[in-house]
């Protein structure tokens, strides 16, 4: 989508023109980052019109302190901080749970059962990456939001538990469920997909 | 090591490097291995997933006139509009409704057509400056025909179309000319903007078609190609709002 001119501005160019009022620069910005945050918001609300509006929020903090960007840190690292924290606090202000309640009512011994009692569906080879969204979608808010933040956005633990507000053994607990939780779901699809022909 | 024990240090070095002794299990339990290579397929797979979903171009636009309405876009000068032309535009703009219709009329065929037998589609072949600057470049063109379905949760579809009843040339190039040009004319500053949009949005119609007509059977393919026509339809329908 971007533009041939726009194209030929570096980020760095882009950022300096935006905090002139660019509103091309503030474009060409848009356009680097917009399938990167838009997705991180889809995948962690699994609502595309409040994704919409999410990334919109989180283009619009943005841009509004454009100005006060110095580039001690990479653009989009920042971009991306402010996405989550977006997302976080929309998922307050809605009273989801950011760590799973799961977390503490299961026990280590479910937890073995389900993980040693796999039925005979396999998942090796490849995966069916519409199947991994829906899965994706089907986690519980708490696991989603670690899954999403660890395993599709790259952050590590220790940053997961300061932006949620969790213990980083907690977080890599959360992570590890969410993981077992996927495997289920993708297992039972599979098995469901294969009934069905 | 005993699989009891894999469990319970499992969520501590899914992530680091293989301690020998449990390396040493997995290569005797294929319970634990089989397990073990699930969960690392799981999180290799889900990297791909990072920039899957194409936001619709009402994000953008959505964008530019917050910016514009709090001061932080500089506006450029105001370039007068002539009257002949104004003139000329008033009823011309018009004509825009008709194109939007026709966008979702596009759409709806999709939903309402029968099935027939599998018929390939020759996607449209546009001037190359344009075809290079959809989604970045053509490199990238044949991922984004896979994520296009991927990008959202979709409805299910009781009556699937047939490829070959995907309408192709119901939005022509002519009207989307016709609409920049009436967009240049009534608000010249959003031109660009929304030239770009339709860009977009024609990248992602054509990336929608193609999927469609590689996997005809594939529902949520479909729904996408009629999200396509939507935001289509949305974008002409935002510019009439826009200059009227």
């Amino acid at each position: 989508m971007t533009d041939p001119k726009q194209s030929k501005i570096t980020e760095s160019e882009a950022i300096e023109r935006a905090k002139q009022g660019d509103e091309a620069a503030f474009e060409v910005l848009y356009n680097l980052h917009k399938r990167r945050v838009y997705s991180l918001c889809l995948r962690m609300v699994s609502n595309p019109a409040q994704a919409e509006d999410l990334a919109q929020e989180a283009f619009l903090q943005l841009f509004r302190k454009v100005g006060t960007f110095r580039g001690e840190s990479a653009f989009s690292m920042w971009l991306h901080r402010m996405t989550v924290n977006v997302v976080l606090m929309h998922l307050r202000k809605k009273g989801l749970p950011l760590v799973s309640l799961e977390e503490t009512i299961e026990t280590d011994e479910e937890t073995q059962k389900k993980e040693l009692g796999a039925d005979d569906v396999k998942l090796t080879g490849s995966l069916d990456r519409l199947q991994l969204q829906r899965a994706i979608d089907k986690l519980p808010p708490g696991y989603k939001t670690v899954f999403v933040l660890h395993d599709i956005e790259g952050f590590e633990h220790n940053e997961i538990a300061a932006m949620v507000g969790c213990s980083i053994g907690n977080s890599k607990s959360q992570l590890h469920k969410a993981r077992l939780k996927l495997r289920d779901y993708l297992k039972s699809m599979r098995a469901e997909k294969a009934e069905n022909v | 090591m005993t699989c009891k024990e894999v469990q319970k240090v499992l969520p501590e070095v899914i992530d680091e490097v293989w301690q020998a002794e449990l390396q040493n299990h997995l290569e005797s339990c294929p319970a634990c291995s089989e397990l073990v290579a699930d969960l690392e397929l799981i999180a290799s797979e889900a990297r791909q997933l990072a920039d899957s979903a194409e936001p619709p171009p009402r994000v953008w636009l959505g964008i530019a006139a917050q910016l514009r309405a709090e001061g932080l876009i500089r506006e450029p000068k105001a370039v007068p509009v002539p009257v002949a032309a104004s003139f000329r535009s008033r009823w011309s703009a018009w004509l825009l409704v008709p194109v939007a219709a026709a966008a979702l009329v596009a759409g709806g065929v999709l939903f309402t057509r029968k099935p027939a037998g599998p018929v390939a589609i020759t996607p449209k072949v546009e001037n190359p400056a344009q075809a290079a600057n959809n989604h970045g470049s053509a490199q990238t063109s044949q991922k984004t025909a896979n994520q296009v379905v991927a990008d959202r949760s979709a409805p299910r579809i009781t009556n699937p179309p047939a490829p070959d009843s995907v309408p192709t040339e119901m939005v022509s190039n002519d009207d989307d000319q016709q609409f920049l040009q009436e967009v240049g004319t009534r608000a010249p500053r959003m031109k660009t903007t929304y030239e770009n949009e339709l860009r977009s949005v024609n990248s992602y119609i054509r990336d929608a078609r193609a999927y469609v007509a590689q996997h005809p059977e594939d529902e949520d393919a479909r729904q996408h190609l009629m999200d396509a026509y939507e935001q289509k339809a949305m974008l002409y329908q935002m510019a009439l709002d826009h200059i009227q």
